[in-house]
């Protein structure tokens, strides 16, 4: 019972950081309706830049992690200027395969540069378990669940509160009215994806310190996908739970069923959400008035 | 007295070829309430747009003519640019952000202002005029009522301060003793606050009790202008906007 109650804990731990991507993912989905592909490629290359700042150029780990944001920034942004935004207006299926795409550049291109081995970042998380009573859990899990749900609730509260946010959700909801109201459409979807580089660096961070930094490590990203499905695509606030609810499945089937089947319930859970409820646990149907 | 508004020779056209505006003038003074009238695809509303600036969002395109705000020409000004500029477009059929509460819907507006104003003065003047919004404003706009959703429009365009609003079929589908009490409003706000308005409107009753001038567009261009007291007496007017049976039509 122990056993299943560590898991438990270590799972909902991880689901912490598929939070924090997926949110990536959704704000980008809801001012633009860009599904983006490469988030978990966007994730893996600002891990890269966090082991070239302090592993390549010692810097402080500080020091490195700010280099890391501002080249993940950078990076965001280029993207969304020279290969999203002509997209724009375009079929979704289209941006979609451009996502893809820019996610196999990324992570060619991280292979050429630091090649295919593992790479162990400078730990910036301590080792040391963190008991819960008798419960043991692992320090860097538990540390990598504290930052992460702080980064997203607090994002979460900006975007619920904060006048940028009104103007994310105008600019999502109809873009015609938000610019007839003053709002740059343009500059509100190049915020969002600052945010994703914003969520994707410290989860990239985080990831290669729990694990190791390969350039597979944005493959996690797809389990991510089940838990945007489960939270609802326009739900911002849905992450968190779902985030919790696909890290912990995966690792109670991971320990009853074996782990050969943790990657397969997140999306036989998602599919079976989907059939009951169409926009996700959390997504609202839009209110239409006759 | 001064043009806010000035439109020369206007031409639009969509997509390259389909031409909505041919060549359309009109001049709004400060202060006024200017009517457009015309038929169904007449070019109403691609008037307002080419103002706004909403035609490239729709693949239209000025092909000809000017159009300046205070002398200043503003063709090639983004649409999120003209509303700083002091021109807010409430557009046909309300578009209220449904999922968001009313007040967020005015919070969104705040993008709009020229001049930094606190948010509870330009809050406290639209519930001024709009008293049901105050009621609501924790509410989603999606569930308010057709009346409520026009004049939380409107609210949307004071919250922005500005110098000029179009309003493009402000009666759209809403009971006639609405439609009198939001016009009344709107005439307060033209009188109180000098906001010169541009309406375009199908219920030509409405349209030329509240204006001063008025303009008759038909396939894109203007045939007919005049003080609003000149065409509601004109018998061309009577016959095909008001209804009127003339001598001549028996």
């Amino acid at each position: 019972m122990n056993f299943f109650i560590e898991y438990s804990i270590v799972g909902i731990a991880s689901g912490g950081i598929y939070a924090l991507i997926a949110l990536g993912i959704i704000v980008i989905f809801k001012s633009s309706k860009t599904f983006n592909f490469a988030m978990g490629e966007m994730m893996m290359l600002s891990a890269y830049f966090f082991y070239a700042a302090t592993v390549t150029y010692s810097l402080g780990l500080v020091a490195g992690f700010c280099v890391a944001l501002a080249g993940s920034i950078a990076i965001a942004l280029l993207i969304e200027r020279v290969a999203i935004r002509p997209m724009l207006g375009r079929p979704f299926i289209a941006v979609v395969m451009v996502t893809f795409g820019i996610g196999s550049i990324i992570r060619g291109v991280v292979g050429m540069v630091w090649g295919p081995n593992d790479l162990q970042i400078p730990a910036i998380l301590s080792r040391s378990p963190v008991m819960l009573g008798d419960i043991f859990i692992p320090g860097k899990t538990a540390r990598a669940f504290a930052i992460a749900v702080v980064i997203v609730v607090g994002l979460i509260a900006y975007l619920r509160y904060s006048r940028a946010g009104v103007a994310l959700r105008a600019a999502a909801a109809d873009a015609i009215t938000a610019y007839s109201m003053g709002i740059d459409v343009r500059r509100i979807i190049a915020f969002t994806w600052i945010i994703a580089a914003i969520t994707g660096c410290i989860s990239g961070v985080l990831m290669a310190n729990v694990n190791t930094l390969t350039p597979h490590l944005g493959m996690v990203a797809l389990n991510v996908l089940a838990v945007v499905i489960l939270g609802g695509m326009n739900s911002i606030g849905g992450v968190l739970i779902a985030g919790f609810i696909i890290g912990w499945l995966e690792a109670v089937t991971g320990l009853m069923l074996g782990t050969e089947y943790r990657e397969i319930t997140p999306y036989i859970l998602a599919l079976m959400v989907l059939l009951v409820r169409p926009t996700g646990l959390f997504g609202t149907k839009e209110i239409e008035r006759i | 007295m001064a043009a806010v508004l000035e439109i020369r020779d206007l031409e639009v056209c969509y997509q390259g070829v389909i031409q909505a505006l041919s060549s359309l003038s009109l001049r709004v003074s400060e202060g006024s309430i200017v009517a457009l009238l015309g038929a169904n695809g007449a070019g109403k509303t691609t008037t307002l747009k080419a103002i706004s600036g909403f035609l490239p969002l729709e693949n239209g395109r000025v092909t000809r003519g000017s159009i300046t705000i205070g002398g200043e020409d503003v063709l090639k000004l983004a649409p999120h640019k003209i509303v700083r500029r002091g021109i807010f477009h409430v557009r046909e059929g309300r578009h209220v952000f449904s999922e968001m509460t009313v007040e967020e819907n005015l919070i969104a507006s705040t993008f709009a202002q020229r001049s930094p104003r606190s948010r509870k003065d330009a809050f406290d003047e639209v519930y001024n005029y709009f008293p049901i919004l105050s009621q609501r404003r924790n509410q989603a706009a999606g569930y308010l009522s057709g009346g409520e959703q026009q004049m939380l429009a409107i609210g949307r365009a004071l919250v922005a301060d500005p110098e000029m609003i179009l309003l493009d079929e402000p009666s759209l589908g809403l009971a006639p003793l609405i439609v009198s009490e939001i016009f009344e409003i709107i005439a307060r706000i033209n009188r109180e606050k000098r906001v010169s308005m541009l309406l375009v409107e199908q219920n030509a009753v409405i349209a030329l009790k509240y204006a001063s001038y008025g303009y008759v567009i038909e396939n894109g261009r203007s045939v007919l202008e005049g003080p609003t007291e000149d065409l509601a007496n004109n018998q061309d007017i009577q016959k095909f906007y008001l209804g009127v049976e003339t001598d001549e039509a028996a």
